[in-house]
């Protein structure tokens, strides 16, 4: 067990924990857009920055991705996070100015408008990876990677074209914070054209219900077996199958 | 064979060759000498050689470390030192073969230096050069010596020791020696080796990794490259005793693909290290096994970083991932790695042979040995240099790099490549070593140490370097990714012009939120560059917001060409000059009209500061600017086309402005008034308007009816009134333009009041100011002034005047107290003045008129001067100061006197303040005198000024009346000079590349001595064209810079 300090409060924790958990578990809310629990943390979207000071020395890490250590002391709401946090939803907004869970967060610092120039006021993608990161680690599918470096860089299916490794599970639009992954419909549509009436659905495919006939007609949007596993586990098939069910993870 | 075999038989094999009878010809073929045509070096020599039929030993070795002076070779003679040749072409290479190795001459004036025991007569220690005295080579010691291809010149130079001694130790002692040796990361953060190394062999897990950094990829950076290519097994014997201290069992190298020569080394170097056991199992006997892996990076920067790099080797994207955990603990394929670059490696062999203690020896406190930095960009000497720690800035740049190139001024230099920062020239005593520079805000990186001098924009550096990190990021995390982009953004609209005062504020928040949030490196790095710059040189960047200027003329939106920056109007010579290179001469003319009311005038009187300025003249001669503005001018006068379009732009306001004075300063600001809707009158004492130019300058300089064709187009065409013959404070005052309703008053009186000289004996008639007789002739008066005329005074006056007397029959001397160089005139004019056979007394000063006894001049006694250095508020001339008691005498019977004029304020009865002087207190930023709209601009402010420096004046009374008018305050309007229209560039004709600079035509002197007729008569339409197509178009730009 690890003792430490979050935002004056005295917390132990067991090693290995992430600073995020910690500050979960003493009810302390810090924003983030790239954290799912399920999947490895990423470090990408900064807005979980904290100031931690180990040895009198301070530093910004992203607490979703830092262990917790001994004496370590985490301000998750100091001035300077804040202030950083201010400009990095400024960035987001930028980015995607139409994007409700970009304005939600802003909302909550009270970032009104950006100093920044938008470039393409249709961008709804933050670049949080959680799609990217779900179908490979969770799904185990690989159908989908970032495509492009820098700036460039975007969610993309293999060479820009929809290949067989997609399973249409839909766990990257479930995750996906800002609507912006939507390639499932087509990936369904082609599976049904290649498999025809008799196919298996994508449920059926990843072994979690039995081979059945869709009483949804295999549109799979409004798949209702989705709608009852969401219902009865909480969230998406994928991220409520346990670890040791998952294929690749 | 054992070790110690091996080493017997190199060490052998190397006193052989070096002291064989057979000359050993080296030849530095690194990267560096190989782009400086190295290998055309060796060919020449192969060629020599064997046609002179002579043995000789060739070996390409690695770069010696002054790359400036490459290619080098250098011949070693047994019994004598290596000489070192410098800047060696195909041709020298031959002849220092023939001259050297055949005929025993060494050649001095081609040698550089020598190297090793003996002496050279005339030629240096290579080592005590400059450029070699304040470096320690340490980890550079074999480069440029032993052939980088050959494992057994390493190893007779003391190779492999390290790791002999090493394997002796136990792998915790090896570590300690790291640890006392105080050897900290050479990739640029500079963590402790040692403290690193324990880590790494605490960690549990097994196998463990080794890896060597060589993803060299700063711009401006080769420190890893000229070491690999160099001493190639230096690196790898650090590796295996760093494997040994480790008890790692693999070793990567990730060497970038762009360095195919480095690579081709290493591996060379591995074969030979598994063919002589010094790799593989049981290396020495010692029962420790190590393998090595090539991997070359496929070019990504972030690859440099050590978790990217990582992923990359694994076959994944180069994508950094956060830390904890370090590669210590879970690195390679989840193993325990550890990482460090080429440069650390390659100090460990050193330290481990001569001890942590020598290596301690050096560097300060917490920076311990030496650092290889590649020293480029705008010092004289650039390469690899291998220097203590603790060296200051000014050390590396003034003497190892022998200051700037072109006698520049050293303005700051970039360390660490795109994630360090600037330092200023006013920090060069800053010691490079890991925590000053830190503490500077910049870092040491891996060594990239980039000069730059005062022709260097630093928003532009800026804007470079986050142009490169921007297409680096690997574009995970928001804040490198976003705010790269947006950081450029901010940067490249600044560079543009388009920058606004909060970008500086935003610029320092965003840099550093992205050092402070971004998850790798690269982005905890970047911002750096933008903040230096932003914090030693805030001037620039606040110059190129508020000011549109940058004052190293870097930002091409920022800089106009030359010329047009040089003209006090702005005038877009660039674009007139493509439209006539077109034959599009009225569309040329009009350009010149949209910033200059009087393109004839200028084109025949302007003194044409433009050309000073030319980029030509770098290459042979200005362009002749002036001459083809007067082309277009008289083509249109000619043509007589403008004179039929008559239709004054519309008076679209009410408040009137009355202007006094119908000179250059008065018209221009009425006709800039005017073109904007505000109805203007100017009222002028004389019947003609046209100020000095219509009054007193020779028709033979400029014809009145040029200048009454432009008057008349500003008063026709733009709607100016003028009303002639109106003397205000005679015929009408200043209170009474008031009660007309005239809401703001200029005065453009000029200065007509001729200074006097006091001198004695300067009362009566043949004492005259030079300006009252120019205009006595002008008005038509062509009387003789008398036959010996001494003019007093060498400004455009008192030369006018001479040549106006020289064409009444009179014999003319002009008195200048300095010499002929430092005459206020241009070359052109001075030449005509010489051919009409006036005399200069130079170097002399009038002290006294003589006359004789019935009152009429004899001479004018002078005193002769001698030249000092300038002073400040002398104008950068030199002074001219009297020498005691010498005389002098030059004949006259008329003197002509013009040493300066002033501006008679008494004649408009109207109260103003004045200083101690006697000209009007305005104030200088907007013009406004003592009484509320009341202006005062011009000559009768500055005194005699150019004819464009008066259109200048009256331009900017015209912008400031205007914004009285409207209630507003008047600022300077900063704005960008772009091209007025964009003209592709001409094709230029072969015949033209050896056209030169035409001369205008000018009539011969025996000639036009004897008429006021016009002295110049221009250019012809073929010459003007093909003048204008010398043009460099330094406004031009391309169509993607336009973006």
């Amino acid at each position: 067990m690890v003792t430490l300090e979050i935002d004056g409060q005295e917390i132990e924790v067991e090693e290995g924990t992430t600073v995020l958990k910690g500050a979960q578990k003493l009810g302390i809310y810090i924003p983030t857009l790239c954290y799912e629990e399920t999947i490895k943390p990423y470090g990408a979207c900064r807005l979980c920055v904290v100031e931690t000071i180990v040895n009198d020395r301070s530093m910004f890490q992203s607490s979703c991705s830092l262990s917790v250590a001994e004496g370590m002391i985490v301000k998750t709401n100091s001035k300077p996070v804040v202030k950083g946090r201010k400009i990095l939803l400024e960035l987001y907004l930028s980015r995607c100015p139409e994007v409700k869970r970009v304005r939600e967060l802003c909302d909550q610092y009270g970032v009104t408008e950006t100093r920044f120039t938008t470039f393409d006021k249709s961008e709804d993608c933050v670049l949080c990876g959680l799609c990217v990161r779900v179908c490979e680690e969770l799904v185990g599918a690989r159908a989908i990677d970032f495509v492009g470096r820098g700036t460039e860089r975007k969610v993309d299916v293999p060479f820009e074209r929809v290949w067989d490794e997609c399973v249409a599970c839909g766990a990257c639009t479930y995750v996906c914070p800002t609507g912006h992954i939507q390639n499932e419909a087509h990936r369904v549509a082609q599976l049904k054209r290649q498999l025809g009436i008799q196919r298996k659905c994508r449920y059926m495919l990843m072994g979690a219900v039995s081979n059945k006939l869709c009483p949804n007609n295999y549109e799979c949007w409004r798949c209702e077996y989705e709608q009852r596993t969401e219902y009865r586990l909480g969230e998406h098939a994928v991220l409520a199958l346990k670890p040791a069910q998952r294929q690749g993870g | 064979m054992t070790f110690e075999e091996l080493q017997e038989r190199a060490r052998e094999k190397w006193k052989d060759t070096e002291e064989s009878s057979t000359p050993i010809v080296r030849v530095g073929a690194a990267t560096c000498g190989l782009a400086a045509a190295a290998g055309e070096v060796i060919e020449a020599i192969e060629d020599e050689v064997k046609q002179l039929n002579l043995e000789v030993k060739l070996v390409s070795v690695g770069c010696i470390g002054c790359c400036y002076a490459e290619p080098l070779i250098d011949i070693k003679k047994p019994g004598k030192p290596r000489i070192v040749y410098s800047f060696i072409t195909p041709d020298k290479a031959r002849e220092i073969i023939k001259d050297y190795i055949v005929d025993d001459n060494p050649r001095p004036d081609l040698a550089m230096g020598t190297i090793g025991e003996g002496e050279v007569e005339d030629i240096p220690r290579f080592f005590e050069l400059a450029y070699y005295k304040p470096q320690v080579r340490l980890i550079t010691e074999n480069c440029g010596t032993i052939d980088p291809r050959d494992i057994h010149q390493y190893i007779a130079n003391g190779g492999f020791g390290g790791l002999k001694r090493a394997l002796s130790m136990s792998p915790d002692d090896v570590v300690e020696e790291v640890k006392k040796s105080g050897l900290r990361g050479r990739g640029g953060a500079g963590f402790p080796t040692g403290l690193k190394w324990s880590l790494c062999r605490e960690a549990k897990g097994s196998p463990k990794y080794l890896i060597c950094n060589a993803d060299e990829g700063d711009p401006g950076a080769f420190m890893d490259r000229s070491v690999l290519e160099g001493d190639p097994y230096r690196v790898l014997e650090g590796m295996l005793i760093g494997a040994y201290a480790i008890d790692a069992s693999e070793g990567y190298i990730y060497c970038r693909a762009e360095y195919p020569l480095a690579v081709e080394l290493i591996s060379n170097a591995i074969n030979q290290m598994e063919r002589d056991g010094l790799v593989g199992d049981d290396i020495m006997g010692s029962g420790f096994s190590f393998r090595f892996h090539l991997f070359l990076g496929a070019g990504a920067f972030v690859c440099g970083e050590e978790t990217s790099l990582m992923a990359s080797i694994m076959g994944r994207p180069g994508r950094p991932r956060p830390r904890p955990p370090f590669p210590a603990q879970s690195g390679l394929f989840g193993k325990p790695t550890n990482i460090n670059n080429v440069e650390t490696w390659g100090n460990i062999p050193w330290i481990l042979r001569h001890g942590a203690d020598a290596f301690a020896s050096y560097g300060t406190e917490r920076s311990k040995g030496t650092k290889t930095l590649s020293l480029t960009g705008k010092v004289q000497r650039t390469g690899l240099i291998e220097v203590p720690m603790g060296i200051t800035i000014d050390e590396i740049v003034y003497e190892i790099g022998g200051g700037m190139k072109d006698n520049a001024t050293f303005k700051a230099v970039q360390t660490g490549g795109p994630s360090g920062g600037s330092i200023p020239h006013y920090l060069g005593d800053t010691p490079v070593d890991y925590e000053t520079l830190t503490a500077l805000g910049t870092i040491m990186g891996s060594g990239g140490l980039v000069t730059m001098d005062d022709r260097t924009c630093m928003v532009d550096v800026a804007r470079y370097f986050l142009g490169f990190t921007r297409c680096e990021s690997c574009g995970q995390c928001t804040p490198c990714r976003e705010g790269t982009k947006q950081m450029y953004r901010i940067l490249d609209s600044i560079n543009k012009g388009e920058g606004k005062p909060e970008d500086i504020p935003l610029l320092k928040e965003i840099s550093e939120i992205v050092i402070d949030s971004s998850l790798c490196g690269l982005g905890q790095t970047l911002g750096k560059t933008v903040l230096t710059t932003l914090t030693y040189f805030p001037e620039e960047y606040e110059e190129h917001i508020n000011r549109k200027y940058c004052r190293s003329r870097v930002c091409k939106r920022l800089s106009p060409a030359p010329c047009q920056a040089a003209c006090p109007v702005g005038i877009d010579v660039p674009t007139y000059n493509a439209l006539i290179a077109w034959g599009r001469f009225d569309d040329a003319l009009e350009v010149i009209r949209e910033d200059n009311p009087f393109p004839a005038v200028s084109g025949w009187m302007c003194p044409h500061p433009c050309e000073k300025d030319c980029t030509r003249l770098e290459t042979d001669k200005a362009i002749s600017i002036r001459a083809l503005k007067r082309f277009v001018a008289e083509h249109e006068i000619k043509a007589g086309r403008r004179k039929k379009v008559v239709h004054p732009s519309p008076i679209t306001r009410e408040e009137k402005t009355a202007i006094i004075g119908a000179g250059l300063t008065g018209l221009s600001a009425a006709h800039d008034l005017r073109r904007e809707g505000y109805p203007v009158t100017v009222f002028e004492s004389k019947p003609f308007a046209g100020g000095m130019l219509r009054i007193a300058v020779p028709d033979y300089r400029i014809p009145p009816h040029i200048v009454d064709y432009e008057v008349e187009i500003i008063e026709k065409n733009v709607g100016v009134e003028i009303k002639t013959n109106v003397a205000i404070g005679k015929d009408l005052t200043v209170e009474d333009l008031k009660k007309q309703d005239y809401k703001a008053v200029l005065i453009a009186i000029g200065a007509h009041k001729p200074v006097d000289l006091r001198l004695s004996g300067s009362e009566g008639e043949d004492y005259i100011h030079a300006i009252e007789f120019l205009k006595r002739v002008k008005a038509g008066n062509r009387e003789k002034p008398g036959d010996v005329v001494a003019v007093i005074g060498c400004d455009h006056a008192a030369i006018d005047a001479a040549r106006t007397a020289a064409r009444l029959g009179s014999r003319v001397t002009i008195i200048y107290p300095r010499s002929r160089d430092q005459l206020p005139v241009g070359e052109d004019i001075l030449k005509e003045v010489e051919d009409e056979h006036i005399k200069f007394q130079h170097l002399a000063v009038p002290t006294e008129i003589v006359r004789r006894r019935d009152g009429s001049i004899k001479a004018v006694k002078c005193m002769q001067t001698e030249l000092h250095e300038p002073c400040l508020d002398d104008a950068g001339r030199h002074r001219a100061l009297p020498i005691e008691g010498s005389e002098l005498f030059v004949p006259a019977t008329t003197v002509m006197v013009s040493i300066g004029m002033e501006s008679d304020l008494s004649s408009l009865s109207y109260k103003l303040a004045t200083n101690e002087l006697g000209s009007i207190i305005i104030d200088p930023e907007t013009l406004e005198t003592s009484e509320k709209g009341v202006f005062a601009a011009g000559d009768a402010v500055t005194g005699p000024a150019t004819i464009i420096e008066a259109i200048a004046a009256g331009q900017k009374a015209a912008a400031s009346i205007k914004c009285y008018l409207n209630g507003v305050e008047f600022k300077e309007p900063y704005k960008l000079v772009r091209p007025r229209m964009r003209i592709e560039p001409v094709e230029v004709e072969e015949e033209l590349e050896t056209f030169r600079r035409p001369d205008e035509l000018v009539r011969p002197s025996e000639e036009r001595l004897f008429d006021f007729e016009e002295v110049r008569l221009g250019l012809t339409e073929k010459l003007a064209v093909y003048e204008a197509k010398r043009c460099l178009r330094c406004d031009y730009e391309e169509e993607e810079e336009l973006k």
